[in-house]
């Protein structure tokens, strides 16, 4: 049994403790609100660069690609994400040569862990931060990466060592 | 000497133009026909219009309290977004549960509606506002508010879930316990004006609310009012009842559609009807703020119409429920209470006892500075 | 080690020794029982503190391997081994009355491997349903989907547990016990509900509104992740990490990166080192503040989540701006980091601090001494360290109850040797402990920032690795703070570029695995609330 004084304190103690979070939250009322007003704010939203949000190819003004169809990217998707079908070629000279015909996507599989990129040994593909992917089927999550008619970037120029 | 200052805006007017023609036109049981036609059909208005605003404002109102904007979609600053809720509501598929008590099931949401508009009769919205001034307002308030509890066990009890089940039973308790402090929190109030009848009882309140007449006993059975009042209407902090984190949602878990339509209308109506009758008992209901001896501006607050002080002081009230229950967290079954059983009830008692002594012995502040 | 060591000799004389990083004994199933027991009852130092309990199939027989510490002196660490050559009814004897935390890890085995264990209370499968064919650790296992299609039907629960004793003249019996009393009144708290923070399923029996017994069910997000990770490369077992306990994203991914890095002998570059620290911390801090949005709201008070919430969100946006995720964040790669810092990095973080720091006393304001929170947290979910380390709780729950288990104290990793901070450490052992020690963490966490922030070396942030990484024949074991408590990653290597075994010890298993004993007598809002103290996270259960 406690005594008379300990209720009264207890009484007091707990409508002080509850006016105080009564003032927290009326402090929080005039506070300026922090949802972001997506669709209208499209304009001024900054998506950090690094945003990792779909994998994309970049192509030059040339519709020229870095991918050379190694297969490396495919090798190190842990989720199959990646297909990299490629078409032989035979250069002039008659060599054989291998060459991207299509760079295929998934989207809706892919964890985004960036291996692929790290991996790629010609910065043929990277992350771009355009996260409105949403679509209503599944199938148009399958992309493929590398436009129409686009082609292997031709290596600089290096100088020979003769 | 008592000024009655006529109002343009009153719709005592209005509603005294209507009488007057219909008598001049028609026999008399015509006449009473049509008018208790006409105030139904107010009524039943006012409980939806009601119901709506306050979903939008306790929304928005919550949404600021949680630095959020909340509703701003539908309409400018989203205010036709419950009228949008009320529609999907309406036609939403009412899910017919198998193994359910179909008659209770279906009866339950009725009772919690039912009770909640049995109130709007007594409650004066303004000066001649109001339906019937029984002489026994304040009992029948009491009585009828109660029956709103039924709905909820027969819910709770006809759903075949054991969460609804958990839900009504906590509900039980926590109904009957707090309907004694709020009965004796409003018994404490016909004492001071001696009266039970709630036109009467605004009327005394012309100069002095009762909130300050009788000096801190008042108070203190304001504040366990709203306190039990909160309790009664099952809003945080006493929302055990539902307690979306322990029972999902309680004794309403199985309902949906319409039926749920009506436990939620009745959740806010009858958040407004605690706010309305502690505004008409304690804080002059409809009476606009009046100083005696100030006669110039005693008139120019006539010019307000008495309905809207009326819904000004409620919507205070209804600003604090919300402000409360947005700030605290949920008491458990046992704290509630203890709460109840061992702070409110005794320190009613004592207040009651108080306020006797006040009223006997003259000491109320219109006894000492009035007449 | 010299004088455990004559211990195990005196218990066991046929014991084998091999001291590699530490000690490992392997004895013969039967033996394993009275040496562990003797272990556990040295005075001196008792080894009351099972880290992990792992099965492998190595082939021919079936081992399980047991880490045991010591509370008193967490540095001290065996490896107990015993394995059984059975493939048909491989049977060995619990641990269960030693550790409680051996429960459920046990059942765990037995759904994964097979493997029977005499004695245990409750041999239900965990993780898996009773119907799974096949166990799928064991190397021989038929993945084949037919074998084990969906079922669309419903199934009743069946609160029935099989289990093997051993009588005192030395016979098995196997037995089928009830759960619960034929009159329980039983309600299902999951695996859909509001407050179970995941699909997790505690089947309670109630006594009015009091709590008389929980069962727990779990495995309705099993991804076997463990099982995946034997066919992947490390760099690719990278990304399962982050979906383990996924508010503790990098740390747990910062436990694989070195247990990899210590394996393959890969070092890490200071500049690294910095940023994966601040980056834990930051990273714990988010953990935390999710922990106290998720427990207030728990109690009903539902503005106090989104104030959490949205202290977080600067920290997502410090995120998403250095590595490119918010949740999943993909930091920590083996040798280092896979972004560099930004420009502003280090300007973000300093602003974040002195908010966080006014925010953390406006938490205090308004819910630490709240009158209806106290209530709802204080001598509520009693925990005593005994318990605690029997059951292997750690993290701030751990620490709630008095046992000084902070992995970044006993067995400094990254910087944390080199920065002052102090372990919290409280010993009411209630809800309202363990809800200060996170908040207090919170404040110990920025203490930390604030010392590395400014000192940010230069250099590489990522030590070149080979383009295949191969790990050395053997085992390891590696583990850090996680913001729920000790996270582990053992691998077993046979030499290739995939893992052979791969085990993720999940601190949330034990914060479970207690909930049973703590919430017992309480009320069932108490239950809700308790849970949020503990804040358990189901994917790092589910694996």
């Amino acid at each position: 049994m406690r005594s008379f004084p300990q209720y009264f304190s207890d009484l007091f103690g707990g409508i002080r403790s509850l006016l105080t979070g009564l003032s927290v939250t009326w402090m929080e009322l005039w506070t300026k609100k922090v949802t972001q007003q997506y669709p209208e704010n499209r304009k001024t939203l900054v998506i950090s660069d690094r945003f990792r949000a779909e994998l994309s190819m970049p192509h030059d003004d040339n519709n020229e690609h870095a991918c050379t169809a190694c297969g490396i990217c495919q090798m190190n998707c842990p989720n199959g994400t990646i297909r990299v079908i490629s078409r032989t070629l035979e250069t002039d000279d008659g060599k054989k040569k291998r060459e991207l015909d299509r760079y295929i996507y998934d989207l809706g599989t892919c964890t985004f862990c960036n291996l692929c990129v790290i991996s790629c040994p010609s910065d043929a593909i990277k992350f771009t931060n355009n996260f409105e992917n949403a679509t209503f089927t599944r199938s148009k999550l399958v992309q493929q990466l590398n436009k129409e008619g686009s082609k292997l970037r031709a290596k600089k120029p290096v100088a020979k060592a003769e | 000497m008592i000024l009655n200052y006529s109002q343009p805006l009153e719709l005592s007017k209005l509603t005294s133009w209507i009488d007057t023609a219909l008598q001049s036109a028609l026999p008399g049981f015509w006449v009473l026909f049509i008018e208790l036609l006409l105030v139904g059909i107010a009524l039943l208005a006012a409980y939806a219009v009601i119901a709506i605003i306050l979903i939008y404002v306790e929304r928005k109102v919550t949404a600021f309290f949680q630095a959020r904007v909340g509703p701003n979609r539908v309409g400018k600053y989203g205010i036709f977004q419950t009228i949008a809720d009320v529609l999907k509501i309406l036609i939403k598929e009412i899910i017919q549960i198998n193994r359910v008590d179909k008659f209770l099931f279906f009866t339950a949401p009725f009772f919690m509606v039912v009770a909640s508009m049995l109130t709007f009769g007594v409650i004066p919205f303004g000066q001649g506002l109001q339906a019937i001034d029984f002489n026994i307002g304040v009992l029948y308030v009491t009585a009828v508010s109660s029956l709103g509890i039924i709905g909820v066990l027969l819910a709770g009890w006809s759903s075949n879930n054991k969460y609804s089940m958990i839900g009504a039973m906590r509900s039980g308790a926590q109904f009957v316990s707090y309907e004694l402090s709020a009965g004796f929190a409003l018994m404490t109030m016909v004492v001071l004006s001696g009266t039970m009848q709630l036109g009467e009882m605004v009327e005394t309140q012309r100069y002095c609310w009762n909130i300050f007449n009788g000096h801190l006993a008042s108070l203190v059975a304001f504040v366990i009012y709203l306190i039990s009042g909160h309790a009664e209407t099952n809003r945080g902090p006493f929302d055990l009842p539902e307690a979306e984190s322990e029972l999902t949602a309680g004794y309403h878990t199985e309902y949906s559609g319409l039926q749920f339509g009506f436990f939620y209308l009745a959740e806010y109506l009858n958040m407004f009807i605690i706010a309305a009758i502690a505004a008409t008992v304690f804080l002059g209901g409809w009476m606009p703020v009046q100083i005696w001896g100030w006669d110039a501006f005693n008139q120019l607050m006539w010019y307000i119409p008495s309905y809207v002080w009326f819904f000004g002081k409620v919507g205070v009230l209804i600003f604090f429920s919300l402000w409360v229950r947005w700030s605290f967290p949920r008491l458990r079954i046992d704290q509630l209470l203890n709460l109840e059983w061992k702070y409110l009830l005794p320190i009613n008692l004592v207040n009651i006892l108080i306020m006797v002594l006040i009223v006997l012995s003259g000491l109320t502040l219109t006894d000492i500075f009035g007449k | 080690m010299e004088k455990i060591k004559q211990i195990v000799l005196d218990t066991v004389k046929e014991a084998v020794f091999d001291e590699q990083e530490r000690l490992i004994v392997t004895v013969s199933p039967k033996e394993l029982h009275p040496l562990i027991k003797r272990l556990k009852e040295n005075n001196d130092l008792p080894f009351d503190f099972l880290v992990y309990l792992i099965g492998t199939d190595d082939g021919e027989q079936l081992t399980v391997t047991y880490l045991i510490s010591s509370s008193k002196n967490p540095s001290v660490e065996i490896i107990l081994k015993t394995a059984t050559a059975d493939r048909e009814n491989p049977l060995l004897y619990s641990v269960t009355d030693l550790y409680e935390t051996a429960h459920f890890n046990e059942r765990e085995i037995y759904a994964l491997l097979g493997i029977r264990f005499i004695n245990n209370p409750d041999m239900r499968r965990f993780l898996l349903s009773d119907e799974w064919v096949g166990f799928p650790l064991r190397k021989d296992y038929n993945a084949n989907p037919a074998l084990n299609p969906i079922s669309v039907e419903s199934r009743d629960i069946v609160d029935l547990a099989p289990r093997i004793m051993e009588t005192e003249n030395g016979e098995l019996v196997e037995e089928i016990v009830k759960i619960f009393e034929d009159d329980d009144y039983i309600i299902n708290i999951g695996p859909q509900h509001p407050s179970t923070h995941g699909v997790m399923h505690f089947r309670t029996a109630l006594d009015g509104e009091i709590v008389k017994k929980i069962d727990i069910h779990s495995g309705y997000i099993h991804r076997g992740i463990e099982k995946l990770s034997e066919s992947l490369t490390y760099p690719q077992i990278l990304h399962f990490t982050d979906r383990l306990d996924y508010l503790s994203a990098n740390i747990n991914r910062h436990a694989l990166c070195m247990c990899v890095e210590k394996a393959a002998g890969i070092e890490v570059p200071e500049r690294a080192q910095y940023i994966r620290t601040i980056m834990d911390e930051m990273n714990r801090i988010d953990s935390h503040l999710l922990a106290w949005s998720a427990q207030t709201n728990d109690l009903g008070a539902t503005t106090a989540f989104i104030y959490g919430m949205r202290e977080r969100e600067i920290i997502l946006d410090i995120f998403e701006k250095t590595c490119g995720g918010r949740l999943i964040i993909n930091q920590n790669v083996i040798g280092g980091v896979m972004f560099d810092i930004y420009a502003d990095f280090q300007k973000d973080v300093k602003a974040f601090i002195p908010y966080m720091r006014e925010k953390l006393k406006e938490y205090d304001r308004f819910f630490s001494h709240n009158v209806i929170a106290l209530g709802r947290m204080v001598y509520i979910g009693n925990l005593s360290k005994d318990d605690a380390i029997s059951y292997a709780v750690t993290g701030p729950a751990g620490r709630a109850s008095g046992w000084s288990c902070d992995v970044r104290k006993h067995h400094p990793y990254a910087l944390y040797g080199q920065v002052d901070f102090k372990e919290i450490v409280r010993f009411q052992g209630d809800s309202y402990a363990r809800y200060l020690n996170r908040l207090d963490e919170i404040e110990e966490s920025l203490h930390i920032i604030e010392q590395l922030i400014d000192n940010i070396p230069d250099g590489d942030f990522c030590a070149k690795t080979k383009a295949i990484i191969k790990l050395p024949e053997g085992e390891f074991y590696q583990h850090v703070e996680a913001s729920k408590g000790v996270f582990g990653v053992y691998i077993e290597s046979r030499g290739d570029k995939t893992p052979y075994r791969l085990k993720f010890r999940s601190p949330s298993m034990a914060l479970v695995s207690v909930m049973p004993l703590i919430c017992r007598g309480e009320k069932i809002s108490d239950f809700i609330g308790i849970g949020g103290s503990m804040d358990y996270v189901i994917p790092d259960i589910d694996r």
